[in-house]
């Protein structure tokens, strides 16, 4: 195991050396980088060209130059000295520095996108998987293609024009139209009723439940100006709470373990109560009291759990800890709405919170809260864009994973045992279907940081795309290879990560020694 | 760079592949006295996206080449891609649905007056043009390559699987760049810079080919290292085949399904890689048009005039949909592990016999 | 529209050139009275802008994106700044510049008591005397191979003209400096001291290590000139100061040493976000020129124009100079029913097609056919009609219609045979012959290449075999002048019109001379010209110039570049500009509503 890791990064040290000096010269030919002084008339045009030419050392021939940057880039090498030098842009800034902030914003504007793409997909494709051939199956395939078809700068575009700009004015006088309701109800209701699947009887009833509710929430939001001064308040969360827990135990444990249930919904009681509690704590919110709360209350959850017992008491623990999680980040929610007027009606804000570019409002002011709004309203854009165009490879694999595995001969085993279906899909089957996808997770965060060009592009976000697309465009190799070097590490250690964990996950698969 | 997402699915895939078939035994119930070729052809034609699918992209693929000509040879709509003629109508489209009519610029006309009926069909011309070229190109090199490895192991395979690495680390975006700085160069270049200026659309799918068999030939080298151990490829070689006879005649029969469905998806992945380089500029370049510039080019329209840019949009959406949709049903028909599907029993449209659909979500279990 | 990156040396030479040749003899020493005087102080505005802030000194080769000269010119103030009719506008409460004489030229500025930066130090004399120095080149005494020798300050502008003056006179109290040219120089009045007096001397000086600005003075008073020809060894402490000059100011985030962005202008940076925004805040102690009235500016960047359309829809930018094209202009209009006023000009950069002096255009005839053909008036229909509908082809080389000698010059350059396309006339002149011509033109730029393929489609008519010889955009700039074309669409960003300017494109044998246009007698006006101080004799060279250009059948230019800004109900004030200083220029009568 050892040899094969070092044989590896050894390989991996070899390839990186070979690829950055394609990548060197390349960059170094892609371009003419004294393209902006050719057709100029100044007097000292001569002179300009003469300190481009000095700054970008381009009377070195491009292979002695990835030398010279080699040799700075290997003290990189030497942990902590300090020392690193990957150059400086064209703007004199050193690629470290500028790498280290193009970093955080890629980061930002990715992670959620890509975690939220991970979970959504895989849960519609196992759902596609369980009901292969129905009108949700197509009509979830059709979808996720035609997103993935999309051309991002276009969706982008739709995105801010009636996500943003139409939300906002929506906003300014938020009514709904009681024929509007009525009509997101109906088509809610429509999808509903196809998606559930079942006999006609069955699909009218999910349907026309939907319809009601989605077109009564929205008359009563119109009516009291809910999207004004948002909330959920005790009594929703108590309800919406009852509602998980029975959720959660149905798939953790199943209704059948009492325990389990018992649990969750003792954790659902705890949890208003110590809505109260915390809030006036919360008011002085940081990050990592937040954080720290957060790991409180799944300690809680396991306590209580634990308390309850039952059979079987890793069950009940397990369900009672994600329902009082999940209680817990409706708490949050929940505070967070409660900034939401402060926030809505903050001088730099001035009522168009949704915002259609960059990762901040500049000078914004505010306690942990607004700030907090003030990230989410700038990166709900950028990454309802990104989940849409990649929900479809996520869909797709953990479909075609899960098919897969239901066709295995141990899930007939286990269904001859007499399992329930939840047992035989969560515990047999949906585990199983786990260990591919989760290489694929592994590729995906190691290409993260390469940054999402476009969408950098079109958020205007300055990132690790656009540092790359910049440095492209002025023939200006450093940036370049800062990128370069990033990406391509990260994405050799996490393909050495995903061939690990695939090792350690299935034990067919065993990594050669 | 952009859009990543199939190319993962496609590695994905590869990291799936070292599981073996459910105990090695083929599923062929469904399948009495039919050939493989017959089950397949049968599977796809049951399945009712991937028929619909290859409808339209046949459709697209007639009218756009009939259309405005092809190679020199005259289609038949009256204007070409370059042609400028008189603006009608300020350039907006004057086909109408009712009463149903094309007029005489049905798509409408850009801002100098060229239609933009003739230049979608050429766009939609050049875009298939390229995923055409890069699903062979891909598709060779990655099969050999793949099989090569696969197959012989030992150096050939470090070799050149080193090379993929290197390949797939190199960022597309930058090798683009370069090649679309040698295509503008036209005669003061080498050959290349030549050939890549009077065939630009070719010379880009070729290079993206060149570059994206590497996830193939992964595919295909893990598809042949599982079926190089197979009983039958020790028979043959026992009966005293050749390698070259048991790498086509045994080996890749097997592998196809997998080969075809993943060429598909690097094919439609293939549009829009051609529609994100072209628009960061390094793509197709004008007077030539593909989809991808029409609609960069035309982004800004996008609310003064739409039709510049919802027209070009349509198309790309339309290909690149019809050829997921058929890739998902050559998937399925290939895989021979989808027992499930059942072409008889579809056309009866009954439910399956195996478990009901009950999902987790449908309530406790109730069987 | 835009070459890349535009350099500001090289809009600030257009700007300065124009300025000059327009209103030289008029500009008096006024100070505005701000206009918008019913508009209350206080509030803020936020600005867009495409490239992000990364100097605080603009002047170096480097550091000269226009973002970094907008923020600048911001948080400074200098003897002049250019308004949006291109004069140049004398700010007499900073201090004052004068012509003392003629003969040899000499100036004298004179810093008002009472300015200063913006940690309490007077602006002095040697802040005027280090920006002579960088400015003039004076000490560096490097090869033109750059082997030998030292380059002090890496200076982005022309030199031209401040080479020509020796060490200035200091006066005694410390706050006057004179300059003495060795020749006429017609740039005098933008060469120094405007529009703002950017980096401080006294800081410079502490950071290389000197006691005071005085020491700095002192040192190299005693300096001689750089001579080329013998380098000598360089002048560690200059050296030091030029380095810190050069790139000492460079930084993305707001520094923590509060003397490297001193102001002495309206407004005083407050806050960096890297790439992402920037915000000025009023300077309290400023009341040397015109007053700002909004208490905050906010800078962001946004690339894209149909992102910064967005974002002005949303509400979260106030006032956008997008790149000009029909669509974005329209998407603007169409945002006037919301309240935002969108104001479209000309910009100073113009598209033209020159023919070469060589191959098949080396007859008279041929040229003329071939500009008979030119569909200028299509092109100017499809290209920029649809964001200007004033826009008409541009007729004259040298002149642009905003100024007063443009209409006067069109009338008898010449240019009144080329309005219409004539494909009889071209014929008659080719006698039969078909041709065949190279154009190159830039292919990544859209404009260019439906100029060309209207050109192509028009020429076509008359019997030239077009030959379409775009290359990419890296490298169209390299094959220009290199003979592989036998005509050339691009653009000029400097109209011609500026005394320097002239014979930098047209004078024999001269750099940016692309097609070898060569003819004594306007290589004798040219002469002539630069050393022309009198604003109407200069015009008149011009203008006759002008119509040599047009007698020999150099070409035609198209059209002018189209600029567009655009701003929300909330502000006023904003006036459109053509230069590179954009919306800027007037950002002191910015005001909220």
């Amino acid at each position: 195991m050892v040899t094969y890791i070092v044989r590896r990064l050894l390989t991996a040290a070899l390839i990186l050396l070979g690829a950055s000096f394609l990548v060197y010269l390349l960059t170094a030919a892609s371009g003419d980088p004294l393209e902006e002084y050719r057709a100029i008339n100044a007097a000292n045009k001569q002179q300009l060209m003469d300190a481009r030419t000095e700054l970008l050392q381009l009377d070195v021939p491009p292979p002695l130059r990835y030398f010279k940057w080699l040799g700075g880039a290997a003290q990189c090498l030497v942990p902590f000295a300090g020392t690193c030098d990957l150059g400086k842009n064209i703007v004199g800034q050193p690629v470290t520095d500028a790498l280290g902030h193009a970093l955080v914003q890629t980061l930002t504007l990715v992670t959620g996108a890509t975690v939220l793409a991970i979970l959504i997909g895989i849960t519609l494709g196992i759902i596609t998987a369980l009901r292969q051939y129905s009108a949700l199956d197509y009509g979830v395939t059709f979808m996720a293609f035609l997103f993935f078809s999309l051309p991002i700068f276009w969706v982008a575009v739709l995105l801010k024009e009636f996500g943003a700009i139409g939300f906002n004015n929506f906003l300014r006088n938020p009514e709904i139209p009681l024929a509007t309701a009525i009509g997101i109800g109906l088509v809610l209701g429509a999808v509903i009723a196809v998606a559930v699947g079942g006999e006609l009887k069955r699909r009218v009833l999910a349907g026309g439940v939907v319809f009601l509710f989605v077109a009564a929430i929205l008359i009563y939001f119109s009516a009291t100006e809910w999207f004004k001064t948002p909330g959920l308040g005790p009594v929703l969360i108590a309800i919406a709470g009852v509602g998980l827990a029975f959720a959660v135990t149905l798939l953790t444990a199943g209704l059948k373990n009492r325990k389990a249930l018992q649990s969750s919904l003792i954790a659902v009681g705890v949890g208003v109560v110590l809505y109260f509690v915390v809030q006036p704590l919360l008011d002085q919110a940081t990050f990592l009291m937040i954080v720290l709360l957060g790991v409180a209350t799944v300690l809680v959850g396991l306590g209580i759990g634990y308390l309850v017992g039952g059979y079987d008491r890793g069950q009940s623990m397990r369900a009672a800890a994600i329902t009082s999680f999940l209680v817990g980040f409706m708490v949050l929610l929940d505070r967070f709405m409660q900034a939401w007027p402060s926030y809505f009606n903050n001088s730099r804000v001035r009522g168009r919170p949704i915002a259609t570019i960059g990762a901040s409002t500049p000078n914004i002011e505010g306690d942990f809260w607004v700030l907090g709004l003030d990230t989410f309203t700038h990166l709900i854009l950028p990454t309802l864009a990104l989940i849409l165009i990649s929900l479809a490879s996520y869909t797709r694999f953990t479909r075609a994973s899960m098919l897969e595995i239901m066709n295995m001969d141990y899930i007939r085993t286990a269904r001859a045992k007499g399992l329930t279906e939840r047992t035989v899909v969560m515990r047999h089957a949906f585990r199983n279907a786990l260990i591919p996808i989760a290489t694929i997770v592994a590729f995906d965060i190691g290409g993260l940081i390469g940054g999402a060009v476009i969408t950098e592009s079109v958020f205007s976000v300055r990132g690790m795309g656009f540092l790359f697309l910049d440095g492209i465009s002025h023939v200006d190799p450093n940036p370049v290879m800062g990128v370069f070097l990033c990406v391509a590490i990260t994405a050799m250690v996490f393909n050495l990560i995903a061939d690990l964990a695939y090792s350690a996950l299935d034990p067919r698969v065993r990594v050669k020694a | 760079m952009s859009q990543p997402s199939q190319q993962d699915e496609i590695m994905a895939e590869e990291a799936a592949l070292p599981q073996p078939p459910a105990a090695g035994i083929e599923p062929v119930l469904e399948a009495k006295g039919l050939s493989q070729g017959q089950i397949v052809r049968k599977r796809f034609l049951g399945h009712s996206g991937a028929i619909i699918g290859l409808v339209v992209f046949a459709f697209i693929f007639i009218l756009a080449f009939t259309s405005v000509g092809y190679l020199g040879i005259p289609g038949w709509w009256k204007y070409n891609h370059e042609q400028v003629s008189p603006l009608v109508n300020d350039g907006a489209p004057t086909s109408s649905l009712w009463p149903l009519a094309w007029g005489e610029h049905p798509f409408g006309q850009d801002r100098i007056g060229r239609d933009l009926f003739a230049m979608t069909m050429r766009g939609a011309q050049q875009s298939i043009t390229v995923m055409i070229v890069i699903g062979l190109i891909a598709g060779l090199i990655g099969v050999v390559v793949g099989a090569v490895s696969g197959y012989f192991r030992g150096w050939a395979e470090a070799i050149l699987m080193r090379l993929t690495d290197v390949i797939i680390i190199i960022p597309a975006l930058l090798l683009a760049a370069v090649m679309a700085q040698m295509a503008g160069r036209r005669d003061s270049g080498s050959w290349f810079s030549a050939f890549a200026s009077t065939n630009g659309v070719l010379a880009l799918g070729i290079f993206l080919g060149l570059i994206s068999w590497v996830s193939l030939a992964r595919l295909m080298r893990g598809e042949f290292l599982s079926l190089r151990e197979r009983e039958f490829v020790d028979a043959a070689r026992i009966s005293g085949a050749s390698n070259a006879r048991i790498i086509f005649k045994h080996i890749l029969p097997n592998a196809v399904g997998v080969l075809i469905v993943n060429v598909t998806l690097t094919m439609s992945a293939a549009i829009l890689t051609e529609t994100a380089l072209s628009f960061l500029g390094v793509g197709v370049k004008a007077p030539d048009t593909s989809l991808g510039l029409l609609i960069s080019q035309n982004q800004q329209a996008f609310s003064t005039r739409p039709w510049l840019f919802w027209f070009p949009g349509l198309f790309i959406v339309l290909i690149c949909l019809s050829i997921n949709f058929i890739g998902d049903g050559l998937r399925d028909a290939f895989d021979p592990r989808q027992k499930k599907f059942n072409a008889k029993k579809a056309k009866d449209a009954e439910r399956k016999p195996e478990p009901a659909p009950v999902t987790a979500l449908d309530g406790p279990g109730d069987r | 529209m835009r070459f890349g990156r535009i350099s500001k040396a090289v809009g600030v030479a257009a700007a300065a050139a124009l300025a000059l040749s327009a209103c030289a003899g008029n500009s008096g020493g006024s100070t505005p009275s701000s206009a918008a005087a019913a508009a209350k102080s206080g509030g803020s505005a936020t600005v867009v802008e495409v490239n992000a802030f990364n100097t605080f000194n603009p002047n170096t080769a480097d550091g000269n994106t226009d973002i970094n000269s907008k923020v600048s010119y911001a948080t400074h103030s200098g003897f002049f700044y250019i308004d949006n009719k291109l004069n140049v506008v004398r700010n007499e409460k900073f201090g004052k510049m004068e012509k003392v004489s003629d003969n040899p030229l000499t100036v004298k500025y004179t810093i008002n008591d009472g300015v200063k930066w913006s940690d309490g130090t007077p602006v002095s004399a040697a802040d005027l005397v280090l920006q002579w120095a960088a400015f003039s080149g004076y000490y560096n005494d490097a090869d033109a191979e750059g082997k030998k020798g030292t380059t002090y300050f890496s200076y982005a502008g022309d030199p031209t003209g401040l080479a020509l003056t020796d060490f200035p006179e200091l006066g005694d109290d410390n706050r006057s400096i004179t300059l003495k040219y060795s020749k006429p120089f017609a740039d005098w009045e933008i060469a120094l001291g405007g529009p703002g007096i950017d980096i401080p001397a006294h800081v410079l000086a502490k950071k290389a290590g000197l006691a005071d600005a005085k020491a700095f003075v002192d040192m190299i008073k005693g300096m001689p000139r750089g001579d080329a020809k013998s380098p000598k060894p360089a002048n560690k402490q200059l050296k030091a100061m030029a380095d810190m000059w050069n790139t000492g100011f460079d930084t993305k985030t707001l520094p923590a040493d509060p003397s490297l962005f001193l102001s002495n202008g309206p407004y005083v940076v407050k806050a960096m976000n890297q790439d992402q925004s920037l915000t000025m805040v009023k300077n309290k102690d400023y009341n040397w020129g015109p007053e700002a009235k909004l208490d905050e500016i906010t800078v962001r960047y946004i690339g894209e124009a149909p992102a910064q359309v967005q974002a002005l829809k949303n509400g979260e930018a106030d006032i956008i100079a997008p790149q000009a094209s029909a669509d974005t202009v329209e998407q603007l209009k169409a945002l006037e029913s919301q309240g935002v006023t969108v104001e479209v000009g000309n910009q100073l950069s113009y598209d033209h097609i020159d023919l070469n002096y060589s191959g098949p255009f080396a007859d008279k005839n041929v040229r003329e056919a071939f500009m008979k053909t030119v569909p200028r008036k299509d092109i100017v229909d499809k290209i920029v009609k649809k964001l200007d509908e004033n826009a008409k082809p541009l007729d004259s080389q040298l002149f642009v219609p905003d100024q007063a000698k443009y209409a006067d010059s069109v009338k008898d350059n010449g240019s009144s045979a080329y309005q219409d396309v004539d494909i009889e006339g071209a014929k008659k002149l080719l006698n039969g012959a078909t041709p065949s011509v190279r154009i190159m033109y830039n292919k990544d730029n859209p404009n260019r290449v439906d100029a060309f393929s209207l050109i192509r489609e028009s020429a076509g008519k008359a019997g030239f075999k077009v030959v379409d010889g775009g290359l990419g955009k890296s490298d169209w700039g390299k094959a220009l002048g290199d003979g592989s074309y036998d005509a050339t669409i691009f653009g000029w960003i400097n109209s011609g019109v500026g005394v320097s300017g002239v014979p930098q494109i047209f004078k024999s044998g001269n750099d940016s001379n692309f097609n070898k246009f060569s003819d004594p007698e306007a290589d004798k006006l040219m002469e002539e010209l630069i050393v022309t101080t009198d604003k109407a004799k200069q015009d008149d060279l011009i203008q006759q110039i002008d119509k040599k250009i047009w007698a020999s059948a150099y070409g035609l230019p198209l059209f002018q570049a189209v600029g567009v800004d655009a701003y929300s109900d909330r502000i006023t004030g904003v006036k459109y500009m053509p230069n590179q200083t954009g919306v800027w220029w007037n950002f002191w009568e910015w005001a909220q509503k």
